[in-house]
Order: C-alpha cells, then structure tokens, then sequence
C-alpha cells in the first residue's frame, strides 16, 4: 500500500502520526521544511530504509538538506519510489513498535514491543488476537521484560494509557479491513504524555 | 451431532471385528467384551460367523437390534461404504480407527466419509484416531491391549489428544500415576468432530472437571479460539501444542510478521483465552493434576515445611523464581509451633523441621499453616530417606489435603522407597512432585488461573 495511503487509513483510526509532506522534488522538499527535519524515502520496494541509508535525521537547514536530500535518493538506487518524505524531527521519547498480521488460522493478531534491540535482539514482544479489549491491551504492554522502562523504572512514567489506546485502534484496523496481511507503525514514539507514530507500512 | 452416544452407548458394532488376536480388529473387540462394558456387542466381519463367541454379522445392517456406535477397523477404501450402511441401518456414532486419508494425502476419500457422515447425521470421530475411553461406561476403542497400556480409574479429568500416540502414553502414564480420568478422546484426522466440538462438549460434560488437550494445529482457528475463551471461564483448560517449531517460516515482509510466526500467534491464544499452557508432558501431568485434586487459591503467599534444609532453600527460591511470595507466619501460628517442636527448630518460613522430623512435626506445622491466614498454600517437602520418616506422614498429608482448605502439594524427590509413598499419595489426591521448581511452577499456574476465576466471578456479580 502507497504510504500516503497507509497513513492515511491509520490517521482515520484515530491514530496519532506525526505530519509530513511526500515530496517529489528538492525544490520541493526545501520549500516545506520546518527545521529540523528528517528525510527518508518512500518506496514499497525498500523494507530496511536505515539499512540502506534512505534516512537522514536531525537535518538543521536547507544546505544540510540539500545534501541529504541527494544521497537518500542516490543510496535507493535503481528502487520505484513513490517520493521522499519530508518530516519534522520527533520529540526523544520512548521508542515502541506496534504492528499486525493476518495470521492463517486466527485472522488479525496485534504486537507490541519497545523499538530498537528489545524486539530486535532480545525478542522480547507480545501478542494477541483481535479484537481486544482494554485489558488485553494493558496485559499486552505489562507482558513484555522491558515494561518497567514505560512504568517508570528510569524516573519517567511513560503514558500508557494512550499507548493501550493506540493497541485497540491498531486491533480494529486490523480486524475490520481483512485485505491487510501486515502492518508496522514503527517507531511509535511515547512520550509522558500521548505518543506519535512516525512510521507505517501497511501489506495488503 | 450427538457426540455424547460416543462416550455412552447402548450398543455397539465393532466393523472389522477378527479372529486372528495380533489384529486390531481382534483386540477392539476383546477390549469391549472383557473391559466391563455393559450394553451390547455386535462384530461385524463377512468372512466368519462368531469371534470371541459372539455371532458375527455380515453387515451392520444384518443387526436386528438398534446399533448406537459403530467401531471401524477395516481398510480405508471400504470405510465410505461401511458408514453408509451404518448410516441406513441409523447408527448415531462412529469411530474411524483406520488410517489412509488426509494424512497420507488422501483427502478425496476423507471427503467422502465426511459426506456420507453429514448425510446420514452420523457423530463421526477420526479417521486414523485411537477412539475414546469412558471409565464410566466402560466404552474403550483404543485398540492396545490392557496389558500393554493401563486404562486410567475415574476421575475429574478428561483429555482430549489430537494424536494417538501421545494419548496412548498419557493413558499409560495416567494409569500408573493414579489419575482420575473422567474422558478420553484421541480425535485424529477430524473430519467430522474436531477440537473444537469437544472442548465444546466436554465444557458441558458434568463429569469433566479439567480439561487437558493436546493438538498439532486447530481446524478452524477463529471458532477454536473464541470456544476456549468460553470454556476457560468454566473450567481449566491445560493445553500442549505440538509441531511449535515445524512448518517451515512464512515469507513475510514486515517486522511484525517476521516476529510474529505461528508458534508465537498459539502461544498468544492461549494467554488470551487464559488456557494453561504446558511445554512438555511433564507440565501436562504436572498442572492437570494439581488443577483437578487441589482448591483453586489466587493467593500468591507460600508455606515452606520440610525435613530438609536444603529442600527448604530449594523450595524457597522456586517461590522466588515463579514469581510468589514467601508467606510470613502469623505470631500465633510461630507460637503454635514453637510449644510442639524442639527448640533447635528455627520456627519461620521456609520451615526446617530438621532432619529427625516424623509425622507428628509435621503435622504440627501443616495444621498451623491450614490455620494462618498469612499462608494462602503449603509447599511440604518430604525426604522419605530419614530414620524418622515412615507412611504415618502420608495418612498425615492426606488427612490435611482431604480438608480442602488450600492447595498443598508435596515433594519427594529420591528411589523406591520415597516413589512408593508418592504413588499412594497421588492415589488419595495429593500431588507429589521429584523437584520444587515443578511443584511451584504448577502452583504458579493455578494461582494465575484462581485469579481469572476470580475476576470473572466479580464480573459477573457486579
């Protein structure tokens, strides 16, 4: 699914995203760039943007993004890609990962995890059949080893609630548009209040 | 459907029924006429008119009498013919024992029984499935001779298995273990009645109390799940899935579905319907009975007593691991102990009665902690190896285990010796563990459970 779409269609769920513009041109991007900015590029082909240097963060002004703006492309080699996302900078937060899949048997499942070498390494995430309900959603969150760090193990208590929010809109997005095989909003970023999903793809 | 003429019929044809003992045919119907069964027996074979002294019938249909189960043990080709005549003839049951359809990639022939059991409303169980086992009535398909499996006594427990293998050694293991089994269903192919028409009907079945269940994969996924979650509020459910790590990884594109694989979405079933998963059939054996013969208990507070020290920090730290609390005895209950027991016992918990401890000592200790309020279970650890220790502490055990005021368990790690008292144990429904960490990890499981019990209970009444 095109991203604008799949931003779109999480947006109508009332999902929290964070504002970008799908640029098609430098001249462009310069234009709509509130400082600082990250540059990625959009493109259904490339799942590992990072990996492939298709990301630039931090950008403070236009030279940078100039130069950046360049190189992402240049690194999407010979990729179709629907444009380059011009995004404000997120507010440093909590990284999570919330996500879903059709599974075979049991339909819509919703995961959660915190972002970076939590899910990655240590696997450590949860599960859940949808739909789900309040409860399954904060069972959800308290299930995975690296919970005190949202409970305020490191002195700040992360707002949950809004996150167990976020897990029953991703679970009837999930369950009521059967053509989605999987989803990432990755990274979601949690702050001590609300959250705001900066990346999606969505898999039909 | 009427699954229930599976566990409790009036008669029963046995299709395939032979002469010759080393066939199953043979042993089916030898299992029916000396294990007790009360209604009537009738084999089915065109090639010989009696077996075992029954007369044998060319045809179900040649029965004059009303036929309520049919037992098939013939090759898999003739099995859709065989139904049909059951069918006819208006036998309501029936239990494929043969193998040769969808697990060797004959689905066109599973198919075909399936049409002929939905024609004819037949309660069809397999095919390739060992059948059921009601100690109550005495219905028995499983095709082994008793010799060489042991069939459970009566009990509160009904199992249902997907694989006949595996059911087969539960069955032994049950036996020999002295476990209660209520119902025994090994399903197989599941053409007709699959897993989740027996968590369905054994969640209405008064005899079930525990529900344990064994599958490789589910039919129908979203119908399964939403059973259990039903059921669960009802009774406890201990699953074992097998196959976790078979079935090869689906390409997936996201990172959600790289994470999110087949074993991983069961494991996520199962906490979500709150059913009680095992890994292994240890835990199987290990939670089922400990759900079946214990008091539910959402208290989180253990009491430690034993005539080891070392059993005593084992113990102790199994509490720790499994995420219980050490239960802190009430001044009266240290008081209590401390005016029975010799002043070189330190009273506090985990309990040491030390190593010259006899039944007395214990008892001692256990009712003190039946008493506290500050102790939600008991943990008793007995080395069966001391001068002191003999079968006094067993009738002691059972005595306070038959109150029925909290869960206790007991371990006995050690040979014969200690084996011998732990069977007589499990026989008069006290669960016997060999290490700690199983008998608190089983703990754990029914604490987890109580507390879901709990919370729908004041749902419900709120």
């Amino acid at each position: 699914m095109k991203y604008t779409d799949a931003v779109a269609l999480v947006k109508r769920y009332g999902v929290e995203f964070l504002e970008g513009v799908v640029t098609r041109s430098v001249e462009e991007a310069v234009k709509v760039a509130e400082y600082p900015v990250a540059v990625k590029v959009i493109s259904e082909e490339i799942t590992h943007k990072t990996d492939r240097g298709c990301v630039k963060l931090n950008i403070k002004d236009e030279e940078c993004l100039r130069g950046s703006y360049e190189e992402v492309v240049r690194n999407a080699g010979g990729a179709r890609v629907e444009g380059v996302l011009v995004q404000k900078m997120a507010k440093p937060g909590v990284e999570l990962i919330v996500g879903g899949r059709r599974d075979e048997q049991f339909g819509p499942v919703v995961l959660f995890g915190l972002g970076g070498v939590f899910v990655e390494v240590f696997k450590d995430f949860s599960l859940r059949v949808c739909p789900i309900e309040r409860n399954d959603a904060v069972e959800m969150m308290q299930e995975v080893k690296a919970y005190p760090i949202l409970a305020g193990a490191r002195g700040k208590r992360y707002d949950v609630e809004a996150v167990a929010d976020l897990l029953q809109k991703v679970s009837k997005l999930l369950y009521e548009n059967e053509q989605i095989m999987e989803m990432d909003l990755n990274p979601v970023i949690v702050y001590e209040r609300g959250y705001c999903a900066v990346d999606v793809r969505v898999m039909p | 459907m009427n699954i229930d003429v599976l566990f409790d019929p009036k008669s029963v044809a046995v299709i395939g029924a032979s002469r010759d003992p080393s066939k199953i045919g043979h042993v089916l119907l030898r299992n029916f006429i000396e294990g007790g069964f009360r209604g009537e027996v009738y084999p089915i074979n065109p090639k010989t008119d009696e077996i075992l002294g029954l007369k044998c019938y060319l045809s179900v249909k040649n029965v004059k009498e009303e036929v309520d189960l049919a037992v098939i043990a013939i090759p898999a080709k003739l099995v859709p013919e065989a139904l049909r005549e059951c069918g006819e003839k208006g036998v309501k049951g029936a239990i494929v024992i043969s193998g040769g359809f969808s697990e060797v990639g004959n689905v066109e022939l599973e198919n075909e029984l399936k049409e002929v059991c939905l024609k004819y409303d037949i309660a069809c169980l397999g095919p390739n499935c060992m059948g059921v086992i009601n100690p109550l009535t005495r219905v028995d398909s499983v095709f082994i001779p008793t010799y060489k499996m042991g069939r459970p006594k009566l009990g509160g427990v009904s199992f249902i298995s997907q694989s006949g293998a595996i059911g087969g050694a539960v069955l032994d293991l049950m036996a020999r273990q002295g476990f209660g089994m209520a119902k025994f269903v090994s399903y197989g192919n599941g053409a007709v009645i699959d897993e989740t028409d027996l968590l369905k009907y054994m969640a209405d079945d008064e005899r079930t109390r525990t529900i344990v269940l064994y599958i490789e994969g589910v039919r129908r996924g979203r119908e399964f799940f939403e059973t259990l979650k039903g059921v669960t509020k009802r009774k406890p459910v201990v699953v074992l899935k097998g196959g976790k790590t078979a079935g090869g990884a689906v390409a997936t594109k996201s990172h959600t579905g790289s994470l999110a694989g087949n074993a991983e979405v069961y494991e996520a079933v199962f906490k979500q319907c709150r059913a009680t998963e095992a890994r292994s059939l240890d835990e199987v054996f290990s939670f089922s009975k400990l759900f079946e013969s214990q008091p539910f208990c959402s208290g989180e507070r253990v009491g430690i007593v034993t005539n080891g020290g070392g059993l005593a920090v084992i113990a102790a730290d199994s509490v720790e691991e499994n995420g219980l609390k050490l239960a802190e005895l009430s001044p009266e209950s240290v008081e209590r102990i401390r005016e029975r027991v010799p002043a070189y016992v330190n009273v506090k918990n985990p309990l040491d009665l030390s190593g010259d401890a006899g039944a007395e000592r214990f008892e001692v200790a256990i009712n003190a902690m039946l008493e506290d309020e500050n102790v939600d279970s008991i943990v008793v650890g007995v080395l069966f190896q001391t001068e002191s220790i003999d079968s006094r502490v067993v009738s002691m055990i059972v005595g306070a285990s038959n109150l029925k005021r909290k869960p206790i368990v007991v371990v006995c790690p050690g040979g014969e010796y200690a084996e011998v008292h732990s069977r007589i144990l499990e026989n008069c429904g006290v669960p016997t563990y060999t290490s700690s960490s199983s008998a608190v990890r089983a703990l754990r499981k029914l604490v987890d459970y109580s507390k879901f019990v709990d919370k729908s209970r004041e749902l419900k009444s709120s």
